[in-house]
């Protein structure tokens, strides 16, 4: 195409579109203060800072450790306790399996659980247990129910009725069913959706660490409010250290499972 | 007659039931030890639960007055939005024009293809807190640094999908253009992006819904939105308030939740 | 044996599916359903097996020891209990699509028993080693005992269709229902399934529903045609070209067409 054939008609119904994203991207950015002025300055002095952060506080590393460790500790017990949940959340959201009532319960509480940032959570946690991993475990479990509930529930709505029926059929309970029919249907997907989540975690609870659930996150923003910058890198490669492993771990669970 | 022929031992039920006991019980017991570790005590939450029955006396009502009396909220509610909007946005362009040096079939040169991938890993497995903190250094406290993260964390969360997707585009259209005598930027423009735009466009909208959760916690240390109210309320201990922020910020995803889902489901229709 | 009495199925819109539809099964039996897709044989075997609910008439069926187990009647549900009772006589072979794809083919075979095992030790033990020789020999039977192990997902769709019969093996009824258990197989397989259901029926009657009257004909010994949730014909297996054309054609619409049925099948 060429300038000579353009023509401003063509254009014309995208107009009050493009009129309204314009709109809608300037107001955000006058919205969140973005200003080139600020970037530019942000690089220069983070240039300057880079010899203030390199090199990493190497001595720091002994210190760092435990945090690392209660972290990933924290993920370890959260992950598989919100999966545990996530059965009962499952199979109660399940259109096929639970009563109408108990069905639009579990689906509002599941869809609060997603809605919320697990920050909120932490938040509202903390209030009521003060700081510490205890408030960070809950708010990382109540995560995970969320999203692990609702995937359940929607692979156990999404199996083949005529299979129910079929273990119905030869007298089986409802209980029944759902132990020799939909969980086994189920639970495959469960473990791989739970070792996706791990990883999730694993990465958000550096974030709760940092509010005050404890762990690598809480160094990190410490590290940070006390200006000793070369040690805030220090915990900043013990956290890709530990999303890197976290990864490698749970590609390698992946492979051993299925 | 019945035992004539021998059950396979990874079916026969004795030797399964043994097994998923060793399971349960190495499950069990692990939790409880990192239970303990951590000197948490799960029996402690019953008895203690005063507190939470305390908390929710104090919660309750939540304070919506809030809405018209403090004038800032409405503010805050926008400015989270605005942030995960303009980070998005500019995460995504960012995405896209990295997907490209980093996919096989246009990056101008290996080199360049490696290290934008090695950029794009890095940035992929980096929390966007550590981000976030080291940029409230360089650029000071406010949205801004939240929002820059938010863009930072949306390039490393679709700049490796993109460039997968680009390299899994069908080759003979652009070898068509290119016999037709086009340019590398022009089969780029005409052949390659038309084909991973929708994608894209999908993953931009579940971006927009990662990263509006983010803004809210972002914000928390960033000084900016909705999450910034929720933690002051928080630490100044007024607990009706801070549950109205709860349910602002639930109401908050919901609605930009759908208003997201019309906005997809016009554009697709539109394309189809 | 198995008595079906006046059954009717009346949907809330009008549509009939059932229209009172009587008839009985006896030992030894090895009955055929006829009839054009939407004749309403599924919904037949649907209702005596209890997995649906009618607007009149009862199924009744009696073991050996002179018990009566009732499925179905209009009168509401029977109670869980009752029904949980009875359908553990009566063995259904649903297509093969309708087992759990994720368990070993043992396991599928083994909630053939489901019925006769308490809920608890389901959930606490599962089954027992006894159990699962028994059905080792129910799959033996059907000729896929090198199978046990194997996901059934991966199965073929004849091989799937034998697991499917030894479930109904292992759970030991007192009547086979099976709802069209060849039309997905090819020929092959199908009259080998057809030679694996005729020395069953033999043991215990059988109910099937099927669309290949030459089999039929050479395996069954009688048929019941269905049109339209009625019952259009009952008797003889070895049917005529021109009954066949009635019974899948339509034309029994006729009421005349009905009478030289019923007429043929007494002659
Ligand atoms: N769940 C249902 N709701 C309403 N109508 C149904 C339902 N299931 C089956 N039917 C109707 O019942 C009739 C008989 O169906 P079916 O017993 O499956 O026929 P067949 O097995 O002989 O092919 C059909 O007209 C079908 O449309
Ligand atoms: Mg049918």
């Amino acid at each position: 195409m060429t300038w000579s054939e353009f023509s401003f008609e063509r254009y014309r119904r995208y107009l009050p579109a493009a009129a309204i994203f314009i709109v809608a991207v300037a107001a955000s950015a006058y919205l969140s203060e973005v200003s080139l002025t600020d970037l530019r300055r942000g690089i220069l002095k983070g240039l300057s800072l880079l010899t203030l952060f390199f090199p990493p506080d190497w001595s720091a590393c002994k210190d760092m450790l435990q945090p690392a460790l209660v972290t990933l500790v924290i993920c370890l017990v959260a992950t598989p306790i919100g999966a545990a949940f996530s059965i009962v959340f499952g199979l109660a959201a399940a259109r096929n399996i639970a009563p109408e009532w108990l069905r639009l319960t579990a689906r509002t509480v599941i869809a609060v659980e997603r809605g919320l940032p697990e920050i909120v959570i932490l938040l509202v946690l903390v209030a009521a247990f003060g700081l510490g991993p205890f408030a960070g475990v809950m708010a990382l479990a109540i995560g995970s129910i969320g999203m692990l509930g609702k995937l359940l529930a929607d692979a156990i709505e999404e199996i083949d009725p005529r299979v129910l029926d079929a273990v119905a059929a030869v007298g089986a309970t409802p209980w029944q069913v759902i132990r020799h029919a939909v969980l086994p249907e189920v639970l495959p997907a469960l473990v791989a959706n739970s070792i996706f989540r791990f990883e999730v975690n694993v990465r958000a609870s550096v974030l709760l660490g940092a509010v005050g659930a404890g762990g690598i996150g809480y160094e990190l923003d410490a590290a940070i409010n006390q200006l000793e910058y070369s040690r805030a890198t220090m915990a900043v490669l013990m956290i890709l250290l530990l999303v890197f492993l976290s990864e490698r771990a749970s590609d390698w669970v992946r492979s051993k499972v299925l | 007659m019945s035992a004539s022929l021998a059950v396979p031992s990874n079916v026969l039920p004795s030797v399964r039931f043994r097994r998923r006991m060793a399971l349960l019980v190495v499950c069990c017991a692990s939790v409880a030890a990192f239970l303990i570790y951590l000197k948490v005590d799960p029996i402690e939450f019953f008895r203690d639960f005063h507190f939470v029955s305390d908390l929710i006396k104090q919660m309750m009502p939540p304070d919506l007055r809030l809405l018209w009396v403090k004038h800032g909220l409405w503010t805050s509610l926008l400015q989270t939005v605005a942030m995960a909007f303009f980070g998005t946005l500019i995460g995504s362009i960012i995405a896209v024009i990295l997907a490209l040096f980093a996919a096989g079939n246009t990056s101008p040169s290996w080199a360049l293809r490696l290290g934008v991938r090695t950029l794009l890993a890095v940035e992929r497995s980096t929390p966007n807190i550590v981000v976030l903190l080291v940029l409230l250094i360089a650029v000071g406290i406010g949205p801004f640094a939240a929002t820059l993260s938010l863009c930072i964390g949306t390039v490393g969360m679709f700049g490796k999908l993109f460039a997968d997707a680009i390299e899994q585009v069908d080759p003979l259209p652009g070898e068509a253009l290119i016999a037709a005598g086009a340019s590398r930027l022009q089969v780029i423009r005409y052949a390659t992006l038309p084909q991973v735009a929708p994608s894209v466009v999908a993953n931009v909208f579940y971006a927009f819904d990662v990263n509006l959760r983010l803004a809210v916690a972002l914000g928390i240390f960033g000084g900016g939105g909705i999450g910034f109210e929720l933690h002051l309320a928080q630490s100044v201990l007024r607990y009706k308030d801070m549950l109205a922020c709860v349910i602002l910020i639930l109401v908050l995803i919901n609605v930009m939740e759908r208003i997201a889902d019309a906005l997809r489901r016009r554009l697709f229709l539109q394309e189809v | 044996m198995l008595e079906v009495k006046g059954l009717s199925k009346r949907l809330p819109t009008g549509k009939t599916i059932l229209n009172d539809i009587s008839f009985r099964v006896d030992k030894g039996e090895f009955v055929a359903l006829l009839g054009a897709s939407g004749a309403g044989k599924s919904m037949t075997m649907r209702a005596i097996a209890g997995l649906t609910s009618v607007t009149a008439g009862e199924v009744v069926f009696s073991g050996e020891s002179g018990k009566c187990y009732t499925t179905i009647t209009a009168s509401g549900k029977t109670s869980g209990k009752d029904l949980r009772r009875a359908r553990r006589n009566i063995g259904v072979i649903f297509q093969g699509s309708n087992l759990v794809k994720r368990l070993p083919v043992l396991d599928n075979v083994m909630i053939g028993r489901l019925g006769r095992i308490h809920p608890l030790r389901s959930w606490l033990y599962g089954f027992t080693d006894q159990e699962a020789s028994e059905a080792m020999a129910a799959l033996e039977r059907v000729g896929m005992a090198g199978f046990a192990s194997r996901r059934t997902g991966s199965l073929s769709g004849g091989e799937v269709q034998r697991v499917a019969i030894a479930r109904a093996i292992f759970q030991r009824p007192l009547l086979y229902l099976a709802d069209e258990p060849v039309s997905s197989l090819d020929p092959k397989n199908a009259e080998a399934i057809m030679q694996l259901m005729q020395p069953l029926a033999r043991e215990h009657p059988i109910l099937g529903a099927f669309h290949q009257p030459g089999m039929v004909m050479h395996y069954c010994t009688r048929v019941i045609a269905l049109h339209k949730g009625s019952i259009i014909y009952n008797g003889a297996p070895n049917l005529s070209a021109k009954q066949l054309d009635e019974i899948y054609c339509g034309q029994a619409d006729r009421p005349e067409a009905t009478q030289e049925l019923t007429a043929a099948a007494e002659s």
